[in-house]
């Protein structure tokens, strides 16, 4: 029996003893007292506060039950916010405004960006940030960055810069950040890069010590996507053999561990095998059982649960379908019951933190100004999942890189819900606890265990992915998909229904599309082949040097924090591909 | 010339360019040409501008379908077609789609550059499966190939295989035949046959095979006979090169065929594409040194390389994973009785040692000098895999 099968029972047992203290709460005198009493303590001890229109609210929206049973169902099968299971939330406040300044929570904001080349982006952080007190820059490469390849290799010169930023050495991750405090507590930046994070995650920290000495190190905040079963699954963004690119991955968790207290080495996504078409319930279950995978392999090789268990975030997406009502409600008691009952985690590590992205995939380009309402909607149910961050997308997003105006419609959209309407600033909770919410947790929690049980009987993760399981479901579904849009089963609005001719579908000249000028493409090559002549002395030297580690089973993040000094993304790539080989892409 | 049937399967090529791994549309358009009757040749995603048309030389398709969701279209279709007249592919058309992210003044230069559609998001996949159909349809007209003393290009030798696949009758395709040079100091290329379930990894050995073959000699010039199943609608989805690595590389020549009803693990025209290629002489080459033919999926009693493929095939090699079932399901297979080499894949699997057992208990009782080699064909630079390469070359 694999640990899937273990953490599917553990959650089955831990219904049974939910059932089991309803039962004493009711029957058993002594524990009824109990259940009583901690209740009577949380609503004494609820703050309250004022609406603008003067009304007094709790803090905190709890059921309204009086019967012992049903009120340690709740405190047991859901908890508390920042309670175990955490199906209500990770944590015990979270949006909820304040007037004492030290209480105010960060921003949970995030918005993605990454375009031509390195100061361009830069450029567009600096203006994102402009009136933020916190700073969190999330970004996106370019396609060639995104496959490890340089922007001077033959082939790529289309996509130098297009859909994000191109980086190929460390002086390109210089101007990126330039101008920001690296070392400061209320900067961080997260990096959508799988395939060759251990190398652009080396750049960034050798960027900051180039910019703020060494001592730089254990401040610096952030996340690297380096989700490695995600691309084998879905995303196809690959380099080297899988065995190989976990191994590079396990190198890089294991120097964050030690040196990096205060980043995420990993984003466990499910982001992008629910674009590649998966259902929700798919992209929760194998992206949780991904997450419970790295801990067997992280734990596998030597490094503490409590260590590295607190450092680990999740991303999913979230679109229109009504399984999105529970979905990181249902994935964050999943993981805590298995991180604390299979793995033996402490309070820290149970807590599934999350990051959501409104779906890209819902979007259309046809009457693309309705994507603002999509991406509201979805933004109603990435919040009501007490999501840690979000991401809200640009209308224009399916046919361009988001121009300025549609980004800043898509940010200001997630300050409308969350500082100008009422429903998250005043209270915890105040959207769950539904009749139907608690329908969809049940349906959708037992879909997922029992796509756990399948994926334990074809012999875990990874041996699943070597029969192709997760990738034929995700095509399945897919194609499921796009049938219901042609049959018109799935209503998409303006595309199947309601359709008039000439709507709008951004093609007609009045959005601006972006994208990266030929002599720009022009300038990051001629950049590129500038630090390679003046490296040329030293490269040769220092990939001898990561070859010999990748050889002999050393650290290779550790070394790349050496290589990227004098070698360009490209150069490592073909480096270390001499030593593992090249991914093998599956159909 | 050999006479064409008319009815022989539209053949497209499709594929997701260099840095793109979108490839969800694409997995569902290919289904849906399939089903519509066209043998599609998928190359899989992150492919570059000249492997593409390469490729698309080499399959003699009729047209190449990109899908691009990752910007920088208009400079790799672009990129494709020059490629693809440097080849002498010129007239392979090229249609292809983007969801949003090629726009309408996008679409517009790439039409003036010669592209003949893309799709937009919203034009439904009927629409897509009929364009395809009934354009490219029209224009498969049969193709005369030049006889030349010596094939100069992967098009000349392209073109020979279709005029031999399509061709209806045996005798009628003799007359198609590459020019035979007296055989005197040409080296008769290697012919390996790999058959096996699906599953077991064939493709994935092959394209390591040709890497070795790519590595041992500088020189080497290697084909590729790849099968995959027919529908019955008679459509197919080509896949193999989707998986292949170094079987990119220009010294290889990879043919993709539909078995187009024939069962058994190969087509009715495998023989006649094998010896055209066993003939052709390639320019300041010779012959191709090796040519490697793999087989469908096969069941227990297929023996694809038996009867008039015997006397051409020189190796013929059982691709087997340990997971075969019972000992007694070993007793069926009948090509563990024909096969010079019996390879056990994925012998990093449990039961892979007692699976290398059990066949070589079974080999032993034939009597014949077969070899059995266990390989981890997924594995960079598998010992096993070179221990095959070795054997095979003799």
């Amino acid at each position: 029996m694999g640990f899937l099968t273990e953490i599917a029972a553990a959650v089955d047992n831990y219904r049974h003893f939910v059932d089991t203290q309803v039962r004493s709460a009711r029957e058993d005198a002594v524990v009824r007292q109990e259940v009583i009493q901690r209740w009577q303590r949380v609503h004494e001890s609820m703050a309250t506060t004022l609406t603008p229109t003067g009304l007094k609210l709790p803090r905190l929206a709890l059921p309204d039950v009086d019967d012992p049973g049903e009120i340690a169902r709740y405190l047991y099968g859901q908890g508390l916010p920042g309670e175990f299971p955490f199906m209500n939330s990770a944590y015990q406040q979270m949006y909820l405004s304040s007037h004492e300044p030290h209480l105010q929570a960060e921003e949970p904001t995030r918005l993605f960006a990454g375009l031509g080349l390195a100061e361009d982006t830069n450029k567009r952080f600096h203006y994102l940030t402009k009136q933020q007190k916190s700073m969190r820059l999330s970004t996106a490469f370019d396609g060639p960055t995104l496959y490890g390849l340089d922007s001077d290799d033959d082939g790529v010169f289309g996509k130098i810069g297009e859909g994000g930023v191109a980086i190929d050495t460390v002086e390109d991750m210089q101007r990126l950040y330039a101008g920001f405090p690296m070392d400061a507590e209320r900067f961080s930046v997260s990096m959508t890069i799988n395939g060759p994070a251990p190398i652009i995650m080396a750049m960034y920290v050798a960027a900051a010590r180039r910019n703020f000495g060494a001592g730089v190190i254990p401040k610096l905040r952030g996340t690297v996507q380096a989700d490695i079963l995600k691309e084998v699954q879905a995303q196809n963004e690959m380099i080297f053999p899988t065995d190989a690119s976990l191994r590079f991955l396990g190198d890089m968790v294991d120097y964050a561990t030690r040196h990096m207290p205060r980043w995420y080495p990993i984003s466990i996504s499910g982001y992008h095998i629910a674009e590649a078409g998966a259902t929700p319930v798919q992209q929760a279950a194998y992206t949780v059982s991904n997450g419970f995978q790295y801990v067997r392999m992280f734990k596998d090789r030597g490094l503490d649960i409590n260590e590295f268990g607190p450092r680990l975030s999740f991303f999913l997406d979230c679109g229109l379908d009504i399984e999105y009502l529970a979905l990181g409600r249902v994935c964050r008691k999943i993981w805590a019951i298995g991180m604390r009952d299979i793995f033996a985690a402490n309070d820290r590590a149970q807590r599934f933190k999350l990051h959501t992205q409104t779906s890209g995939r819902s979007l259309i380009a046809r009457n693309f100004k309705n994507n603002l309402t999509r991406t509201a909607v979805e933004l109603v149910l990435a919040y009501a999942n007490a999501t840690n961050s979000c991401h809200s997308n640009s209308a224009d997003e399916p046919f361009t890189t988001p121009g300025a105006e549609y980004v800043r419609l898509a940010a200001q959209a997630q300050a409308i819900l969350l500082e100008e309407s009422g429903l998250f600033k005043h209270m915890m909770n105040a959207m769950n606890g539904s009749p139907g919410m608690h329908a969809v947790e049940r349906v959708v929690e037992d879909a997922i265990l029992a796509e756990f049980r399948e994926i334990d009987a074809l012999g875990g993760v990874l041996q699943a992915m070597e029969h192709r399981y997760q990738r034929s479901q995700i095509q399945n579904a897919a194609h499921r998909y796009e049938k219901q849009i042609w049959d018109h089963t799935r209503p998409i609005i303006g595309l199947n229904r309601y359709r008039e001719d000439g709507d709008d579908d951004g093609h007609n000249g009045q959005v601006k599309i972006v994208r990266t000028p030929r002599r720009q493409k022009h300038k990051q090559i001629e950049r590129l082949r500038q630090f390679k002549k003046r490296h040329a002395k030293k490269a040769p030297a220092a990939l001898e040097s990561l070859q010999k580690v990748a050889e002999t089973g050393g650290n290779v993040f550790e070394e790349l924090l050496q290589t990227v000094e004098c070698c360009s993304l490209g150069q490592i790539t073909g480096c270390l591909a001499e030593v593992v080989g090249h991914f093998r892409p599956t159909v | 010339m050999a006479k064409t049937n008319r009815s022989s399967p539209l053949r497209i090529l499709t594929v997701v360019p260099i840095c793109d791994g979108h490839d969800s549309a694409i997995n569902t358009i290919n289904l849906e040409l399939v089903h519509a009757g066209a043998e599609v040749v998928y190359m899989g995603f992150h492919r570059s501008a000249h492997a593409v048309a390469r490729a698309a030389v080499q399959e003699d398709v009729t047209a190449v379908g990109i899908s691009s969701y990752n910007g920088g279209h208009i400079e790799f279709f672009t990129e494709v077609q020059a490629a693809l007249k440097e080849l002498g592919g010129q007239d392979i058309r090229l249609f292809g789609g983007g969801g949003g992210t090629i726009t309408k003044t996008d679409a517009t230069l790439m039409h003036r550059r010669g592209v003949d559609r893309i799709f937009f998001a919203g034009d439904s996949l009927d629409e897509i499966g009929h364009y395809v159909m009934e354009t490219y349809r029209a224009s498969t007209a049969p193709k005369s190939p030049t006889a030349l003393r010596t094939v100069r290009s992967d098009r000349e030798i392209a073109k020979f295989l279709t005029a031999a696949e399509n061709s209806t009758n045996a005798k009628a395709s003799s007359k198609a035949k590459p020019p035979l040079r007296s055989a005197a100091g040409l080296r008769s290329p290697l012919v390996i046959g790999v058959a096996g379930p699906g599953g077991a990894g064939k493709t994935t050995l092959i394209d390591e095979l040709a890497l070795r073959f790519l590595h041992a000699d500088p020189a080497c010039r290697v084909a590729v006979l790849s099968h995959d199943p027919s529908l019955v609608g008679n459509g197919a989805l080509l896949g193999d090169r989707a998986m292949m690595i170094h079987a990119q590389d220009p010294r290889v020549f990879m043919r993709s065929l539909a078995t187009r009803g024939q069962a058994g693990g190969l087509s009715s025209a495998t023989e006649r594409c094998l010896r055209t290629l066993k003939m052709v002489e390639l320019q300041n080459h010779g012959r191709f040194d090796a040519i490697i033919v793999e087989t469908v999926g096969i069941g227990q009693e297929a023996a694809p390389f038996e009867a008039a493929l015997a006397s051409q095939v020189d190796k013929k090699v059982l691709v087997m994973s340990p997971d075969y079932g019972s000992r007694l399901q070993l007793q069926k297979i009948a090509m563990l009785d024909a096969a010079d080499v019996v390879v056990v894949n994925k012998s990093d699997l449990a039961g892979a040692r007692t699976a290398s057992n059990e066949i070589e208990h079974r080999l032993a009782s034939n009597g014949r000098d077969q070899r059995l080699v266990p390989t981890i064909a997924k594995r960079h630079r598998d010992g096993g895999v070179d221990k095959l390469f070795a054997l095979l070359r003799g």
